[in-house]
């Protein structure tokens, strides 16, 4: 089932299967490893959001976390 | 003998540890901060090795060279030799984080495609090796074709051998290869380099092609026009057909290379030990317990702030009165003794007084940058600035402008979005900074003490603090929503491992901060301070010719003379009717210094300008001597007391006198004196008489809301290289405040009226 990321709850894995938006903020994400085929691990949820991208944390807002859909990992 | 040149530029991610690097090779000391972004400036440095001279340039830290703005495209061209200014770099020396292979590597691999021998170094080994993470350098180095050296930058671990690698590379200057990409990409690359000439590197055809909406698509378009804005979007169209769509393809073709090096090269342990910075981010980006520990850390700083700061800035207040009574003594009084004990010695002393809370607050900042707290702090009140258009990196500058401004103006270095950084600026002056205390001490005192309850002054000057709170964040709506226009900017965020910061790059801060303060605001503020000073002082004759401060001074002798006689009889207490004459008339002789002294400030050109002037104040209920106050107390707002006193003709008064209960008894009696003063002469005056609270807040919300601060100007004028923002700020803020007062007079006149 597909969702979009600020959907999951804290501690919540999943697999991002596709970033949609401006190009250069695809492009931004992708160089931070957001991208597709990718997993993240939710730290904190809400905006700011907290992810864990393989084992590096970043910090993103709500709006943002909307546009990236992700399967969620059980 | 010449020395051959090397030229080298270091590159790499933010924290992967390149300033430390930096200063290990060059010897250069520089800042190394602990928070995205913290290099804004391209760093040289030199070393020689080899017998060759190296100079190394430091560039800003970049996830990729995907640029989106000139700023990032200078470090590209420069990469690419197309900056006039710099040499194309013989090596490329592409900086990694160890415990963060797969990321970092993402921009070596761009670093290949530029065609100059890239050298890699890998970071921070040891906490690699700390998380159980091994990596092996030689393997990995022949998987991606370029030497890669394990280093510790901070201990100078491995520089000696990254050194001889660079020399090697330089020597050998074989162009390396990097990650392969889709034939279909490669065709479409070929036909647009065609198109656009040999004059663009190949580099860029393909970033152009790949960064849709980039800096080399807008630069390129302007170049060639409409038509190539389509050919583009025929050819993106095309990969995206067969699948390749960008920017995906790069991001594909990078990582799928990144990862099979990775496979090669590195050993990670099956489980992933908890972090000692995961168990430490629990709760400090805790939403109860991290902001908590985040108000805690926040009261400690502005409390130290003022607590630290005090005895040193007493300190610097005795030199400088040291200073203006050794020249006092040892020169006759005149033009130029007054400009340099009032103008030089008072006008500079009264800015340099703001070093050491400037150099505190600084010395805070850095070891909480250093040891990666900020990112965090930035993360809690993200959800808060939001709301007004700013992120949450605007925060820490906002609150240490309730200490000042200066230093809060400095502080927003940290924020990259250029529009935020303009928003923080502009609106930083509008908190209520200490230096506007003394103003509000002076009037609640004279206006809102007696006859009211005990808790109204407090409520008031809460009230007042309350209008920079709520108008700040206001304004930088506004700004956000017209004049800093944008698409907002994306909020992503790094949050680095927690570091032990380094004592030396925290004290450097602090120097660098203090220095810069002192050279630049401190040149500017001084010639502001002249300015007034002439403008109160001259000119300095009266109607008959004589001077005034000699008639001051002939009036100061008298007194002084008289003054036993005056305690005499003063002390006697069945005085004869002649005896009691003979005190009047002494105690007239008293005050006649004080008297001159304001009747020469009201026949200076800054008095006139002030009776000139008088129409413009009506509407805010001030009679001539407040607007000639507010005027005098533009370069620096605190000298509204002292001009008050002279106005008012109780002589200079101390501004740390009032609401300062340790200042010594004639001080404060002059202090209660002027308010007394203020007050008397006000029930004289139909207006100010009847409405002597509105005033009184009328006057207070103009300082609350206006920019009396040269220094400010001067710094504003510095952050953003440009006289447009400081003219900007004073002209928003001075407008605000005049309507700001105009609407609290206009409003309490009314109640009071109604209130009959």
């Amino acid at each position: 089932m597909l969702m979009p990321l600020d959907m999951l709850r804290s501690g919540e894995t999943a697999e991002i299967e596709e970033v949609s938006g401006q190009a250069a903020w695809v492009g931004r994400l992708a160089e931070l490893g957001i991208r597709q085929g990718c997993r993240v691990r939710v730290v904190q949820s809400g905006s700011p959001c907290l992810l864990d991208v393989n084992g590096c944390k970043l910090c993103l807002r709500g709006g943002e976390c909307s546009q990236i859909l992700v399967r969620p990992v059980s | 003998m010449l020395t051959k040149t090397l030229t080298v530029a270091l590159v790499g991610n933010p924290n992967a540890g390149k300033s430390t690097l930096f200063n290990a090779l060059s010897g250069l000391r520089q800042r190394v901060g602990n928070y995205p972004g913290v290099t804004v400036e391209m760093k040289k440095g030199q070393f020689t090795a080899g017998g060759l001279t190296v100079d190394l340039i430091d560039l800003p830290g970049t996830y990729s060279l995907a640029a989106r703005s000139p700023d990032e495209m200078v470090a590209v061209d420069l990469l690419l030799g197309r900056r006039p200014e710099e040499p194309r770099p013989d090596v490329v020396l592409s900086i990694v984080d160890a415990t963060n292979l797969d990321r970092h590597l993402y921009l070596t691999s761009q670093l290949l495609d530029l065609g100059e021998p890239v050298v890699v170094a890998v970071n921070m080994i040891d906490a690699a090796e700390a998380q159980g993470v091994k990596i092996d350098c030689t393997a990995l180095s022949a998987k991606l074709g370029v030497p890669v050296i394990p280093i510790q930058a901070n201990k100078g671990i491995g520089i000696e051998a990254l050194t001889q690698a660079m020399l090697a590379a330089a020597e050998e200057a074989k162009a390396p290869v990097g990650p392969a990409f889709p034939e279909a990409f490669e065709k479409e690359v070929t036909s647009l380099q065609t198109e656009l000439g040999a004059d663009v590197p190949g580099f860029l055809t393909r970033r152009l092609l790949l960064d849709v909406g980039g800096y080399v698509e807008a630069w390129q378009v302007e170049h060639h026009g409409q038509d190539l804005k389509q050919k583009l979007a025929e050819a993106r169209q095309r990969l995206a057909d067969a699948g390749h769509s960008v920017p995906g393809v790069e991001a594909r073709a990078r990582f799928a290379w990144v990862r099979a090096a990775v496979a090669v090269g590195v050993t990670r342990p099956a489980v992933r030990p908890v972090a000692f910075t995961d168990k430490l981010d629990k709760v400090l980006t805790h939403r109860v317990w991290g902001t908590l520990v985040f108000l805690v850390v926040m009261f400690l700083m502005f409390q130290s702030i003022f607590l630290w700061a005090k005895p040193l800035m007493d300190g610097i207040d005795g030199v400088r009165e040291d200073i203006a009574k050794g020249i006092e003594g040892n020169m006759a009084s005149g033009p130029l003794r007054a400009l340099l004990v009032d103008g030089v010695v008072k006008g500079v002393g009264s800015v340099l007084i703001f070093l050491p809370q400037i150099m505190i607050l600084f010395g805070f900042i850095a070891f909480l940058e250093d040891c990666g707290y900020m990112a965090r702090a930035a993360f809690l009140m993200d959800r808060l600035m939001s709301r007004c258009g700013l992120s949450g990196k605007s925060f820490i500058p906002l609150l240490s402008s309730v200490a000042c401004a200066v230093p809060g103006i400095m502080a927003t270095r940290v924020i990259e979005n250029r529009r935020d950084r303009l928003a923080t600026i502009v609106v930083a002056p509008l908190m209520s900074c200490s230096a506007r205390l003394p103003v509000y001490v002076l009037l609640i005192g004279a206006f809102l003490k007696e006859g009211y309850s005990s808790w109204v002054p407090g409520l008031v000057l809460f009230a007042l603090y309350m209008i920079g709170f709520v108008v700040a964040p206001l304004v930088a709506l506004v700004l956000k929503r017209t004049l800093l226009k944008g698409a907002t900017p994306v909020f992503v965020m790094e949050l680095p491992a927690y570091r032990r910061p380094k004592i030396f790059a925290v004290l450097r801060r602090m120097l660098e901060a203090g220095w810069a303060f002192t050279l630049r605001a401190g040149t500017f503020i001084f010639a502001a301070m002249i300015l007034v000073w002439a403008l109160l002082y001259f000119p300095h004759r009266d109607a008959n010719g004589e001077s005034y401060p000699n008639r001051i001074e002939k009036a100061e002798e008298a007194a002084k003379s008289n003054e036993d006689k005056l305690k005499e009889l003063k002390a006697k207490p069945d005085a004869t009717d002649d005896e009691k004459a003979e005190l009047e008339k002494l105690e007239e002789a008293a005050g006649q210094a004080d008297h001159l002294n304001g009747e020469w400030k009201r026949s200076s050109y800054l008095g006139r300008t002030g009776l000139y002037l008088e129409p413009v104040f009506r509407p805010l209920g001030w009679d001539w001597k407040i607007g000639m106050a507010a005027l005098a107390s533009f370069p620096a707002r605190e000298v509204i007391v002292g001009t008050l006193g002279l106005i008012y003709d109780v002589g200079d008064v101390d501004t740390k006198a009032i609401g300062n209960d340790d200042a010594d008894e004639e001080a404060k009696e002059k202090a209660a004196g002027l308010a007394k003063a203020v007050k008397d002469d006000w029930s004289k005056d139909p207006i100010r008489s009847k409405y002597g609270v509105a005033v009184a807040m009328s006057v207070m919300v103009f300082f609350a809301l206006c920019c009396q601060c040269a220094s400010t100007l001067a710094v504003i004028r510095r952050e953003t290289k440009s006289w447009a923002w400081p003219a900007f700020t004073f002209v928003y803020m001075t407008v605000l405040a005049y309507l700001g007062a105009m609407v609290t007079f206009q409003f309490g006149s009314m109640i009071i009226d109604a209130m009959g």
